[in-house]
């Protein structure tokens, strides 16, 4: 026993003192698991960013989207991120309210117009479409609209708007299709939900293991699937009510003790570089004009956005996800 | 006593947060409700459900005694019992998950997620558990019971009713209570088969509101209402009595009536149906162990995570030994000077964090430090103290027969021959170094398998073998959750020969 004790205390010792490279300046960011996965843009952007900055690029990955945001709440300025990236347009005024966040010095005039951004703290990297995703060698005829899914017996998999911006887009989805039975919407859809998954990929992967008949992710999805894996039998379900538009965005924290360095990775997302990495690994469309795409990306639906005000509905997240965990309860 | 101010600390934690006071509100939400009735239906199904079914099954293996493997299958069910939830759950999502083995045979409308599955999770769990509870006290019908029984010629009902239940009433009651109470607290299994909101426990709901949402308010009106059911629960139970579920069974000469080769046949098969049901999810794991992918990474991934836990582990069980011992010598002392109340509250302190469900003394904990110091560096302090403190009651109840009975057998004596303390220490240490071995190995098997502790204090870069696991099993990497699960339970079953070993030496 009395061996044991020098023991434990030299592998707590030398498995707390993470080995970092210590010569160069380390940039943190807090972003999404599936943004640093191996197949992911978190590899190829560390390698293109790291060669022009002489720093190293650390990403600290959560579930998903909101789970960015809450740490922040949680760990307030003892935060160790210099940037955060993968909140969503819906998330911004929340985000500002943490007091943490810090006005960019970026220059839109290459963005794509039709974003028709002004925010002065957050960065858009790539936005994409919500849209449910099925097999269509298992599903002959797909469902043309949200109500018909809403009201079929169809599995499905979606992800927790606590959690994650891929599910907060469907409760915004639903509020927008069924402004006075939303309860009524959410139950008729948990009578027929497999799963609600903390994060994207959790539920993605399994969906793409046969979990689900449909999972929600974006109108881009299939685009992964044709480019990686020259496969073409999943296809994102066309609504005839129109799809929620995501646009995911990245921002500097006013704590970070690299302001320049942050700044200047928020520089590169937007950078013609960066925007060629994000459609073919965060399968997600690119930010600034005249960015050439895969062929792939022709043969994906071009759903109709539906307009919203993202001032209004952020002001009504909480009461909307009240209203969604009392009405998913079985 | 240190451990009564840690658990001070965390309800001055869940009492005020910056004067942010509980959310009241959500007491009349339906939301509440909902999780409230469904925490405690799951807990009552899966303990009705364990306690009916052990019956039956602790009769088989009572009454046939010649069973094939029946010390291996008594191993198995203490196994079945510590055993971290998340092998468990990687071994079913593997058989009966959306693409499991079973799954076909079973249906278009089967789900996993949701009450089937959290109830499967707990029965497999509970189930050994009651069964060991329940055959350990048969074994205590004398066997003039059963010559009286032959001589009065009683029927086979007669004997269930006269002879059996009066012997298992209060224990059934107790195991009853106790599974209900586990169950009532179960996190792990309800986190990762609940399916989101839709089967969701006050334990998971205290969890999400910290985590997910970031709402205090809410988190110590779901930590209080938690706290305030299992509490009452637990007195009512504590004041009964403790199941002697781990009692070695020390009497090999009962005598038993014969049982018929009708009955042998129906005992064999309720007994081989059971080690099936408690092979399978375990066995479940080989596929995915064998279609791993032995990455250098994931190989890397598992060996860190696994000597984490045990060196988590080591220092918990061992701290909590030693308190253990110490806080047993006032106990102790205050027997011999035949003071009863003392010893009733000094026991009743010791007891007092198994009222307290995990999950509820580390929000308060977490709250009350969050905003003092940084947690995501110190957070493994606090696990080992959470962790100390969960097993601690464990550790006493262990060690506790033991060295009460050293005292009424040697106290005297030794106080008469004069011997120095070294020498008294000696001579107890070789009176209980069984215990102490056996003790230490249920301890570390307790610890080791913490997820709900972890889950709040623990961090990203240092994982636990258990919250690997639930991450690899998240992300549907079900292979290398299959292969990490496989250690773990290597692990496990390693710990469990040498406690069951060391029990015999006893």
């Amino acid at each position: 026993m009395k061996k044991l004790i020098p023991l434990c205390l030299a592998v707590l010792i030398s498995s707390s003192a993470v080995a970092a490279d210590t010569s160069k300046t380390v940039l943190q960011v807090y972003t999404y698991d599936s943004f640093v996965s191996d197949w992911g843009p978190g590899p190829k952007i560390k390698a293109a960013f790291e060669q022009e900055c002489s720093c190293t690029l650390k990403f600290i990955a959560e579930e998903d989207g909101i789970s960015i945001l809450n740490r922040l709440k949680i760990e307030g300025t003892k935060a160790k991120a210099d940037v955060i990236l993968g909140l969503d347009h819906a998330l911004i005024s929340e985000a500002k309210k943490t007091g943490l966040i810090a006005t960019h010095q970026q220059n839109f005039a290459n963005l794509k117009p039709s974003l028709n951004w002004s925010d002065d703290s957050f960065v858009p990297y790539d936005f994409g479409y919500f849209a449910f995703i099925y097999d269509s060698t298992k599903i002959d005829t797909p469902v043309t609209s949200l109500k018909e899914l809403v009201n079929s017996d169809a599995s499905i998999i979606y992800q927790d708007p606590r959690t994650s911006t891929v599910g907060q887009g469907l409760m915004f989805w639903i509020n927008a299709v069924y402004p006075n039975q939303t309860s009524a919407a959410w139950k008729s859809l948990a009578s027929h939900t497999v799963t609600v998954t903390k994060g994207w990929y959790e539920g993605y992967s399994m969906f793409l293991k046969g979990g689900s008949d449909y999972v929600l992710s974006y109108t881009t999805s299939p685009a992964y699937h044709l480019i990686t894996e020259s496969e073409s039998k999943y296809k994102a379900a066309d609504f005839s009510e129109g799809h929620i538009a995501q646009i995911e965005v990245a921002a500097a924290l006013n704590t970070s003790k690299h302001p320049q360095l942050a700044q200047d990775f928020l520089r590169f997302l937007i950078s013609d570089q960066a925007q060629k990495i994000l459609p073919v690994t965060n399968w997600m469309l690119p930010v600034i004009k005249d960015v050439p795409l895969d062929a792939a990306f022709t043969q994906l639906i071009t759903p109709s956005p539906i307009n919203m005000d993202i001032e209004q509905l952020s002001a009504q997240r909480k009461a909307m996800i009240k209203v969604w965990r009392s009405s998913a309860v079985k | 006593m240190l451990i009564c101010t840690v658990t001070l600390l965390s309800f001055y934690g869940l009492i005020a947060f910056n004067g942010q006071g509980a959310d009241l509100e959500l007491l009349s939400d339906s939301y509440f409700h909902s999780i409230l009735i469904f925490s405690i239906k799951q807990a009552l199904l899966s303990a009705l459900i364990s306690t009916v079914l052990a019956w039956p099954i602790a009769r088989a293996i009572y009454y046939y005694p010649n069973l094939l493997f029946k010390r291996a299958f008594l191993s198995l069910a203490l196994l079945c019992f510590v055993l971290p939830t998340l092998v468990l759950i990687t071994g079913f999502v593997s058989l009966l998950g959306r693409s499991g083995i079973i799954t076909p045979l079973l249906g278009p409308d089967w789900n996993l997620y949701g009450l089937h599955g959290i109830l499967l999770a707990h029965v497999y769990m509970n189930l050994p558990f009651a069964i060991r509870a329940f055959h350990a006290q048969l074994q205590n019908i004398p066997a003039s019971s059963w010559m009286l029984a032959s001589q009065l010629k009683l029927s086979g009902w007669q004997k269930i009713f006269l002879i059996e239940w009066p012997v298992l009433r209060a224990n059934f009651n107790l195991t009853f209570g106790f599974i209900f109470i586990l169950c009532f607290n179960s996190f792990a299994v309800v986190l990762a088969l609940g399916g989101g909101p839709q089967s969701t426990t006050l334990e998971v709901a205290i969890y999400q509101a910290l985590k997910y949402d970031f709402n205090i308010g809410e988190a110590l009106t779901l930590a209080w209402s938690q706290l305030l059911i299992a509490g009452t629960f637990f007195v009512l139970l504590y004041r009964s009595n403790s199941v002697s579920w781990l009692s070695k069974d020390t009497r090999g000469d009962y005598q038993l009536p014969c049982s018929s080769s009708w009955q042998k046949i129906r005992y064999g098969l309720l007994y081989s149906c059971t080690l099936i049901f408690m092979l399978t999810p375990l066995l479940a794991l080989l596929p995915g162990v064998f279609a791993a992918d032995y990455s250098r990474s994931i190989i890397g991934n598992i060996l860190e995570a696994l000597s984490l836990t045990l060196v988590l582990g080591i220092i918990c069980a061992s701290v909590a030994i030693a308190l253990a011992y110490a806080i047993m010598l006032p106990i102790r002392q205050s027997i011999l000077q035949g003071k009863t109340r003392k010893t009733l509250v000094l026991q009743w302190l010791a007891n007092h964090s198994l009222i307290a469900p995990a999950m509820v003394l580390s929000v308060g904990l977490y709250i009350l430090f969050l905003p003092l110091i940084d947690l995501d560096s110190v957070g493994m302090i606090f696990v080992v103290i959470l962790n100390i403190m969960m097993v601690l009651p464990f550790a006493i109840q262990q060690i506790r027969a033991r060295l009460l009975q050293y005292d009424s057998d040697y106290a005297v004596l030794s106080q008469s021959l004069k011997l120095s303390t070294r020498q008294k220490l000696s001579i107890e240490w070789h009176y209980s170094k069984s215990v102490f071995f056996s003790t230490f190995a249920l301890v570390i098997m307790l610890a080791m398998g913490d997820v709900a502790i972890f889950s709040i204090f623990g961090s990203d870069q240092l994982k636990t073998l258990p919250w690997l696991i639930y991450q690899y099993a998240g992300s549907y990497k079900i292979n290398e959750a299959s292969l990490a699960s496989a250690v773990l339970l290597l692990l496990y079953a390693t710990l469990l020969f040498n406690l069951e070993r060391a029990k015999q030496h006893a």
